[in-house]
């Protein structure tokens, strides 16, 4: 898997996780082979260590113990130098102003695009789990099959579309087309959420009250909270660290920090400052890793559906 | 009134998304299709000329470029599956040995929260040719050994694979893991009674059991490898030569650094003919398994 986005991947495991035999759990079982697998498991972890560690020292690094060439060694001295370049002055394209005008993009994006898809799938996936909709069955299987077509397929048309809308190489317009790709995946995970909920619920419920809005604010909508954030967190993370909606779509006022970074490090020309670009590279990876280190479990159960459920 | 409210709000919530649906995936697919007829180059031509439609195609298939980007997506899809085989070893170790379960969880799964831009950075920083891993092996005696894969064409495609393989390895660990622990207790006591060995007990036994689990594995890491950009884009973009061109590289440099419309709308029709060979499966999978479920109900 190289390319998928959260969201696609979160879809995937659904199916995979379901496809899984369903048993109990099975019960602790100690061997004594244990340490010999522990040191396994532990070197692995170094590995997938290693580049962490590699950005982090070097960021940390001036230039000129970077030239002796002792990547693993710690810095002699620690210094933020190479931070304050990468988020005030490094150079994106011709423009020398920092990260820091690509964070703010990010950001940018990041509330609207959250606010549309999730708004625009949860209803959708809402309608289609509990309400009799004509083609209903139809309409999930071509959702499902949208999900994964590569993005190439639709750039071209998608460019051409926002240029009418007169929202390309806006914030408005990367926001939107987040909002149009996300859509698929998260309608059929609100719909997979929401089609367990007890036909009997929904019968008192439309007895009740009556209205498709009204059960949906009262009823649906507080009992989502599990799933909400789920999906936020997903999709917090898949829109942060996109790199191709926002280069395609960002034109040159509207690019996000992935964006900025993929520009800083493949410049070719002039001296390379390998510290910046660490340092760019980290600043670029904090949001998303602070999430995932705070709401880890979360985050997991995200990509590996929120769909071993009950 | 009210009662007619209701019984077409359902239908009506559902128009952004169907609108979204027919316009931005089934017209825009389309509309692509209709482009990789034309002659269209900067801007698009709506003119087919019947007689030799399948021009781009033919351009495609004597492209240099596009042959190179076909033959490195077998080559990445392949070494990528190393992530399945490596996610299968360490979910299945983790299961056996509770210990620490959440803490290596939490490190083979970091890698997926971040950028593969960001990803790209680090290991492109790695192999970098004169500072690099490579410098500090040297310095160690090793002189022999070639560690800046990513500057030579025979050998930056391995690069590449091993940048995905770190950042997706986790990933199949999760799915795996959720699998190994749906699997019946009694499965490993009845086998440890039997004395079947701990090798035979995994080849035997329960991969066959968790069949579906690698399938769908197989698929996703199929369809992600068609998408494969992002890291192309930070660890190469595209080089040296074109050596590590894949088609959805080859696509967009098609389109956004040649200009080069309706040559790109073929590439692109390509990939979604690929992407639906690997598709297939998955659809019937899915299917079978509703059938399957209906089944057990019953």
């Amino acid at each position: 898997m190289t390319d998928l986005t959260a969201s696609q991947k979160a879809l995937g495991a659904e199916i995979a996780v379901h496809s899984a035999p369903y048993f109990p759990r099975r019960k602790k079982v100690i061997t004594g082979r244990s340490i010999a697998v522990l040191v396994f498991l532990a070197i692995c972890a170094l590995f997938f260590c290693i580049p962490l560690y590699v950005v982090i020292v070097t960021s940390f690094k001036t230039m000129d113990q970077i030239r002796e060439g002792a990547m693993f060694a710690l810095p002699n001295i620690w210094t933020l130098e190479a931070w304050d370049h990468a988020w005030n002055s490094a150079c994106s394209g011709t423009r020398c102003e920092g990260l820091k005008v690509g964070f703010w993009n990010s950001v940018a994006i990041l509330i609207p695009s959250l606010i549309l898809s999730i708004g625009l799938s949860i209803v959708t996936g809402y309608a289609l789990a509990l309400w009799n909709v004509k083609w209903a069955g139809t309409f999930l299987f071509i959702l499902f099959i949208c999900a994964f077509v590569p993005f190439q397929i639709i750039m071209f048309p998608l460019i051409s579309m926002t240029a009418t809308l007169k929202v390309y190489g806006s914030i408005w317009g990367v926001a939107l087309i987040h909002a149009v790709l996300a859509m698929p995946v998260l309608t059929l995970i609100f719909r997979n959420y929401y089609k367990d909920i007890p036909q009997e619920i929904m019968s008192a419920a439309i007895m009740d009250s009556g209205s498709f809005w009204k059960i949906f604010f009262e009823i649906i909508l507080p009992m989502s909270g599990n799933i909400l954030i789920v999906v936020l967190i997903l999709q917090i993370t898949s829109v942060w660290n996109d790199y191709l909606i926002g280069v395609t779509f960002g034109g040159m006022g509207a690019q996000p920090m992935t964006v900025n970074l993929a520009n800083l490090i493949t410049i070719s020309t002039g001296t390379v400052r390998y510290n910046d670009n660490m340092a760019a590279a980290l600043l670029t990876a904090i949001p998303p890793l602070v999430i995932y280190f705070i709401v880890g479990k979360l985050f997991v159960q995200g990509i590996t559906a929120g769909a071993i459920k009950g | 009134m009210a009662f007619r409210w209701s019984r077409w709000s359902p239908q009506l919530a559902l128009l952004p998304a169907g609108v979204v649906t027919l316009v931005a995936f089934i017209g825009a697919i389309l509309w692509t299709v209709y482009l990789s007829l034309t002659r269209s180059r900067r801007l698009p031509e709506y003119e087919i000329d019947w007689s030799e439609w399948g021009r781009q195609y033919q351009r495609l298939f004597n492209d240099d470029a596009w042959m190179i980007s076909l033959q490195n997506l077998i080559v990445l899809g392949l070494g990528s599956a190393l992530a399945i085989v490596f996610g299968f070893i360490l979910a299945a170790m983790i299961d056996r040995e509770k210990r620490g379960e959440s803490l290596f969880r939490t490190v083979f799964l970091y890698p997926l929260a971040i950028s593969l831009i960001v990803t790209g950075a680090a290991w492109r920083w790695i192999f970098n040719p004169e500072l690099g891993a490579e410098h500090f092996i040297h310095s160690l005696g090793l002189t022999w050994v070639n560690a800046s894969w990513l500057a030579r064409p025979e050998t930056a495609m391995y690069g590449v694979i091993l940048a995905s393989v770190w950042q997706s390895a986790g990933f199949y660990m999760a799915l795996m893991l959720a699998g190994l622990k749906s699997i019946n207790s009694e499965i490993w006591s009845a086998a440890r009674l039997d004395g079947v060995g701990l090798f035979r007990l995994y080849t035997e036994i329960i991969i066959p059991m968790m069949k579906f689990t690698f399938v769908t594995c197989a698929i996703l890491l199929s369809l992600g490898v068609i998408k494969a950009y992002d890291v192309i884009v930070a660890m190469t973009n595209g080089g040296p030569g074109q050596s590590t061109y894949v088609p959805a590289y080859f696509t967009i440099q098609a389109l956004s650094a040649k200009g080069n419309l309706g040559f790109a709308s073929a590439a692109a029709v390509l990939m979604l003919v690929i992407t639906a060979i690997i598709f297939l499966p998955l659809v019937l999978l899915t299917a079978w398994q509703q059938r399957r479920a209906q089944g057990a109900m019953r």
